[in-house]
Order: C-alpha cells, then sequence, then structure tokens
C-alpha cells in the first residue's frame, strides 16, 4: 500500500516536474532592455496595424522603446528598403518583410537561427517557416501567411434549375469544382454577363504570374528546372495558360480582370458578380459579413482545384518581419519580432480572418469562431489549414520580381489574343534567362 | 623655363586671390552659396546617375554601381521595341493631353473672365482637381472606367446607348484615351489659372479701340486677346511639360502601363525597371534617353515663347 501511494507520488512529482521544465521551455525570454530604443518599419494599412497596438505591452515588458520610422503599403516599403540599402542608410532594426521580397535584399537580414531558440520556432508552422529562409538562412519570422482556395456561392450551387441544367449538358452533379478543367466548365457555365460573372483573376502584376504558377504546377510544370533554366515555355505552362485564355475568350470573366487587383475582386465577388473566387483566407471576413457583403448568407468554402497531375498548385506566401544585419541590438529586435507573431498576436490575427503562422493557434481560432457564432470563419480555417501542405511560395530567388515583370506582360498578350500561348510563353522565357544570365544565376 | 612654369601657378593664385578681392567678384561670392548648392543637389546626382548608365548598377547591390558594362544598357535599349514604343506612345500622350488641356483651360479662363460676381469663388473650385494627388485620381478614374461596375458603362447602360461592357481600361486604343482623360481632368486648370492671370492682366485699350473700330469679338481673340496670351501660354506649356510626368502615379494605378504593355509610357517602364526590378542602370539609361523629350519639348516652347514677347514687344 505504502510502496504504491509512494510510487504514485513520485510519478506525480516527475510528471509536475515534466510540466514545470516544458512550461518554462516553451516561454520565450522576451529580456530587458531599459532605456533602448528600437527603430522599426512596419508595413501599413488597416489590416495590419491592429496588431501594432501590442507594441506598448512589448515595451512594458522589455522596458525598451519602438520608433516606427516608417509605416507604408508593401510595396512602396520595398521601394525604400531598396533606397536605403543603395544608399548604404540602414538605421533601423526590424522590417515588414514579405517571403516574394526577401530574396532581393542579399545580406540586409540576420539568420534569425541564431537568436531565437530552435524550441521557439517549433512553434511555427513547419512548411511556412521553411518558405521563409532564403539559402538556408532564416530571414524572416512568419506573420501571416497565405494561401489560395474556392470562395463560392452556395446559393448558385443549390439552385435547382442550374442544377438540372449542368446535369443535362455535363453529366455530372454540380457541386464544388475538384480539378481545373471542371472549374472552367463551372465559370462558363455560370456566367451571365454583365451581371454574373464565372470569376475574376489577378490580371496584372505579381498577382497574374502567380494565378499562372499555380495552374503551372498543378499541371506538374514547374517555372525553373534545378539549374534555374526557364521551363514555362513547356507543355504544361501552355495548357495553363491556355486556361485563362479560354475562360477570357468566352466572356465568362469581366473583360476589365486583366487590369483588375485583389480588391477589386474582393469587391466584385462581395457584390455578388462572381460565382467563385479562388483567393486569400483574408477574405473570408470581409466576404462573411453581411455588412459588407450581400453573399455572406450562402458563402461556401472548398480546397482549390487539382491540375492535371492530381496536385494543387498552392501558391503561398507570408508576411513576416526581419532583423537587420546593422541593428546595434539584434537581441531586442529579434524579441520584438517573436513578441509580434508570439501565439497571441497570432490568435490576434487569426481572430481578423488571417491565416496564422503558429500550429497551436489553427484548433484555438476554430473553438473560438464557433464559440461566437462565427461558424463560416470556422470552416475557412479547416479547410485553409487543409490546403497548406501544398503550399508552395514563387521561387526563392533575387530575380523572382523581375522575372515576373517580364513574365505577366506577356501572359496578357495571350489572354487578349496578341499572341498565342506558346508564342507568349517562349518570348517571356528568353527574357527571364537574359536576367538570370545577366544575374549570374545561368 | 622651369623657373617660368614654376612661377605660373603662384601667379595664377595671386591674380585668383586679386579677383576675389575686388569689387568684380562679389556678384559671384553673392551667388556662390546658391551655385554650391544647386551643384549639390543638381549637378552631382546628374553626373552620379549619367556613371550608373554605364554599369550594370542594382539597387539592392550597391557593389554593382563600379561595374562598368560601357553602352551596354543604350545598345539593349537601341533594339527594345518595348522601349520605342513607350517612348512614342510618351510624346503622343505629352502633345495630345497638352494641346488639349490648352484648349480647355483657355475655354474656361475667358468664361470664368467674363464673370463679374463669385469669380474668386468659382477660380477656387477650379482648383480642385489640382488638389488631388495624382494616386487619388488614378483610383477615381479607375472607377469610372471599370468594366463592370464604373460609372461610365452603368451611365451608358441606363441611358440605353449600350447592351455590352466597353472595356475601358483594355482597349489599347479606350485605354489611352481614359489616360488621357483623366490627366485632362486633374490639370487643365493649371492652363486655366495661368491663362485667367494673363487675361487678368490685359490691358483694355487695345479691346475698346478695336471695338470702336469694328472688330467682331471673333477679330477682337484673334488678333488681340490672343496675342497678348502667348507669352502666358508657352509658359504654361513648359511648365506642363516638365511636370507633365506626374501622370506617373495615376497610370499606375489605372493600368500600370498594361494590359500587355498597351498603355506603357516611359514613366511606367523606368520605374519598373529601376525598382521594382532594382535595375537602376538601366532605368537611368532610359532617363537620358529620354531627356530627349525634355529637351525637344522645352526647347519649341522656349523659342515659341521669346517670338510671342518679341512680338509683343514690337506690337507696344
Amino acid at each position: 500500500m505504502l510502496g504504491s501511494f509512494l510510487c504514485k507520488a513520485l510519478l506525480a512529482s516527475c510528471a509536475a516536474l515534466t510540466m514545470i521544465v516544458s512550461a518554462s521551455a516553451q516561454e520565450f525570454d522576451y529580456g530587458s532592455f531599459p532605456g533602448y530604443t528600437l527603430r522599426v518599419k512596419l508595413v501599413g494599412g488597416t489590416q495590419y496595424e491592429k496588431l501594432y497596438t501590442r507594441i506598448p505591452e512589448w515595451e512594458a515588458r522589455t522596458g525598451a522603446k519602438v520608433e516606427i520610422v516608417s509605416s507604408k503599403q508593401l510595396f512602396d516599403l520595398d521601394r525604400e528598403v531598396k533606397q536605403d540599402i543603395a544608399t548604404g542608410q540602414i538605421t533601423w532594426c526590424v522590417g515588414s518583410n514579405h517571403t516574394s521580397f526577401a530574396p532581393q535584399y542579399g545580406g540586409l537580414y540576420v539568420d534569425l537561427k541564431d537568436y531565437i531558440p530552435a524550441e521557439e520556432l517549433a512553434k511555427y508552422v513547419p512548411g511556412t517557416l521553411a518558405s521563409s529562409e532564403v539559402e538556408g538562412r532564416l530571414v524572416q519570422l512568419p506573420r501571416v501567411t497565405d494561401v489560395s482556395n474556392l470562395y463560392y456561392r452556395k446559393d448558385l450551387y443549390e439552385d435547382s434549375a442550374r442544377q438540372e441544367a449542368y446535369r443535362a449538358k455535363f453529366g455530372a452533379e454540380l457541386a464544388p469544382p475538384k480539378t481545373y478543367d471542371e472549374l472552367k466548365q463551372q465559370i462558363v457555365f455560370f456566367a451571365d454577363p454583365p451581371n454574373l460573372f464565372g470569376t475574376a483573376f489577378t490580371g496584372k502584376d505579381e498577382g497574374m504570374s502567380g494565378r499562372f504558377m499555380e495552374i503551372l504546377r498543378a499541371n506538374g510544370g514547374d517555372l525553373f528546372d534545378n539549374n534555374w533554366n526557364p521551363t514555362f515555355n513547356s507543355p504544361e505552362g501552355v495548357a495553363a495558360l491556355q486556361w485563362f485564355v479560354d475562360i477570357y475568350r468566352a466572356g465568362a470573366v469581366p473583360a476589365g480582370t486583366v487590369n483588375y487587383t485583389f480588391d477589386e475582386i474582393g469587391q466584385a465577388m462581395a457584390a455578388g458578380q462572381l460565382a467563385i473566387d479562388l483567393d486569400w483566407p483574408g477574405f473570408a471576413g470581409f466576404y462573411s459579413d453581411p455588412a459588407s457583403s450581400k453573399i455572406a448568407d450562402h458563402l461556401g468554402f472548398a480546397l482549390s482545384p487539382v491540375g492535371s497531375a492530381g496536385v494543387r498548385g498552392g501558391w503561398s506566401g507570408s508576411h513576416s518581419f526581419s532583423v537587420t544585419e546593422a541593428c546595434d541590438n539584434k537581441k531586442a529586435a529579434a524579441s520584438f519580432a517573436v513578441f509580434l507573431t508570439d501565439d497571441e498576436s497570432e490568435l490576434m490575427e487569426a481572430k481578423a480572418g488571417n491565416l496564422p503562422t503558429r500550429s497551436a493557434t489553427y484548433d484555438e481560432v476554430i473553438k473560438y469562431f464557433n464559440e461566437n457564432g462565427k461558424t463560416a470563419l470556422a470552416e475557412m480555417f479547416v479547410i485553409w489549414e487543409a490546403s497548406l501542405a501544398d503550399a508552395r511560395t514563387p521561387p526563392l530567388i533575387p530575380q523572382w520580381i523581375e522575372v515576373s515583370n517580364v513574365l505577366w506582360p506577356q501572359l496578357q498578350a495571350a489572354i487578349l489574343g496578341e499572341k498565342t500561348p506558346q508564342e507568349a510563353l517562349d518570348q517571356a522565357a528568353a527574357e527571364a534567362r537574359t536576367i538570370l544570365e545577366d544575374a549570374g544565376v545561368l | 623655363m622651369i623657373s617660368t612654369i614654376n612661377t605660373l601657378p603662384k601667379a595664377a593664385g595671386r591674380s585668383l586671390a586679386g579677383f576675389f578681392r575686388s569689387p568684380r567678384a562679389v556678384p559671384y561670392l553673392l551667388l556662390l552659396p546658391g551655385i554650391v548648392v544647386i551643384l549639390s543637389v543638381v549637378l552631382v546626382p546628374l553626373l552620379v546617375s549619367f556613371w550608373t548608365s554605364f554599369t550594370s548598377y542594382n539597387l539592392t547591390r550597391p557593389e554593382t554601381l563600379y561595374n562598368f558594362v560601357g553602352l551596354r544598357n543604350y545598345q539593349r535599349l537601341m533594339g527594345s521595341a518595348e522601349f520605342w514604343w513607350a517612348f512614342g506612345r510618351t510624346f503622343l500622350f505629352i502633345t495630345i493631353t497638352l494641346n488639349l488641356e490648352l484648349l480647355l483651360g483657355l475655354g474656361l479662363a475667358l468664361l470664368v473672365n467674363r464673370i463679374t460676381w463669385g469669380q474668386r469663388t468659382l477660380r477656387t473650385i477650379m482648383m480642385f482637381p489640382m488638389m488631388f494627388s495624382p494616386i487619388l485620381v488614378g483610383f477615381q478614374f479607375k472607377y469610372i472606367f471599370n468594366d463592370a461596375i464604373g460609372l461610365a458603362n452603368n451611365a451608358l447602360f441606363d441611358l440605353g446607348l449600350i447592351d455590352q461592357s466597353i472595356p475601358w481600361l483594355v482597349d489599347g486604343t479606350l485605354a489611352n484615351i481614359s489616360i488621357i482623360a483623366a490627366e485632362i481632368w486633374m490639370s487643365t486648370s493649371v492652363f486655366a489659372i495661368l491663362l485667367l492671370a494673363g487675361l487678368m492682366a490685359l490691358p483694355k485699350e487695345p479691346i475698346e479701340a478695336a471695338k470702336v473700330d469694328g472688330c467682331n469679338a471673333w477679330q477682337v481673340f484673334r488678333h488681340i486677346t490672343l496675342p497678348f496670351l502667348m507669352p502666358f501660354v508657352f509658359i504654361a506649356m513648359t511648365i506642363r511639360s516638365l511636370d507633365v510626368a506626374r501622370a506617373y502615379d495615376m497610370i499606375r494605378i489605372m493600368t500600370n502601363g498594361g494590359p500587355a504593355g498597351r498603355t506603357e509610357l516611359l514613366w511606367t517602364l523606368m520605374t519598373r525597371t529601376g525598382y521594382q526590378n532594382s535595375q537602376m542602370g538601366m532605368a537611368n539609361a532610359m532617363g537620358y534617353v529620354s531627356i530627349i523629350l525634355s529637351i525637344v519639348f522645352t526647347f519649341y516652347f522656349y523659342r515659341k515663347l521669346t517670338a510671342a514677347r518679341a512680338f509683343m514687344g514690337g506690337a507696344q
């Protein structure tokens, strides 16, 4: 009896000790930096700035002060950072960053693995953290991540007349598409311009290149081979571009989609003008809010379709924070970056509908949305989390944006019928090759 | 011989010192701060950017500032159809917008000049478009010309004039017309204000004399008002030809040079090359080739201005 009691007590104390040890291992030490002023450049805009209301908490905890020396839209911030590099004026410590931009900045940012313990980094979604590395260096700590899945109007899919017409035409049930071929078929089927379009896509800038890349990868192709030779003019690439050409020529998307950015597509979907939208998770809150959206009551979510290779393209990217090599207090800077991506910060981002970068946040936010009657958002998180396994960033090389800038005008030329898809992609591949040769990559 | 050479710098130094002590140096000394400022803020950046146009300077790799590539950037530009299309389109854009802005601005100025009550309020209202940032104007006109939800298409639908959306910002001709319309809306008031200033300074006597002599309104305008206004016209043209690049922000929002390069102007091409692609060496080479445009316009307008002033002098 006594032996059994002692054994239980020993086990209990061991368990308690293990819990204390693991709790202390999980708790990140934010440090103490009294009197220090941390200069930061942060991405501005309503959706990003709510997080910054937590900054006074970090100041109180560490004794440091934060001076926001610049707060701009991401593209303007990118331009400013490049000017800082050119003039050698890196007088700030933490900067907002993005996985698509990070490779351009060379050695501007430190490898955060040298400043943040591995057990802290283990709390981030592994794939998202891996995408934050450039040449094996963790140059950024992911803040929110993006991967595209389908939003659709349930009322259109549940409409019996449409169901019957679809069955009669294609011999299949009208249900959210599983493949890109099916998606194209449904986009054309639903289109009834000018009141309803099948979908719309970002037709310019990196948005166009990214959407193309997504289908290209889903078809089994890729932008480059292992030696960085451009390979997007392959048959898989031509088929991917033909997909856009087909829905554009069918009049199933607004003619102006070649000038659209994400904002316009979001507005059109919320106004009930689109049947389906392949888009970022950030729109879920907007679409499901009856105050801003006409489709709030019949919003459906589905995983993005697969291509001819049976895989998802999973175009992904993350907003992030980086610490400069020139920073005079890198520990304080790393502490700040961790604080803005810790469990509480991530929950704050997730509650706003953004995809968090910490694994533990998913269960927590799904529970929160279910408990607060926001079941649509809870449903969205389940689907988006499932798609993270297929998420892939654009190529993490400094020349990506430059290559993208020769690619999207050619994609537009094919979509508008000025060139055949093969001609357009061959031209873009030749220009991309010149860029990579000039940069010494080829 | 050797002693002569040695004494030369000393003599030159003495004469230079003598010059600076003399009253003749006063204007130069007074201008010196201005000259230094101009050299540092204009000449030095010009020289640096000119140098970079012969290098492979990449904005994010400062060491490439010294990577001399000779005329490679210029050679590539000479063979680049994309660049020359943008060059031609920019020339056309400036020519059309400046002339239309002049005509509309002149009309506005003449109308406002005839008003006797509330003219100040109208002058203020007229300046409103100038107060908008070009980015804001870009968003405004992008919305107006949106093919699905835009005001232009909706109005045409409601009036029963169309039954299919017009792709304003997609069709090559329409997209350029839309951009020109936005630019004209934004900047016509610059012409109107400058020409109105000219009209208000116009002496009344020659006009009254002409009317007494039996001239009709058109003859008065053609032979008295317009010649008097011409110096104002050319000053306005010169100013506008130099600051028309302000339209870049507006175009970036509306089309960013697309689709498929149909509205690509030198400014969108240069900014994308220099900042997004970080190829500042190439972007500066584009800048130096495109300076030809600025020189041509400025030279033309200054010549016209001088001629107009000489004519006015003769008339007086």
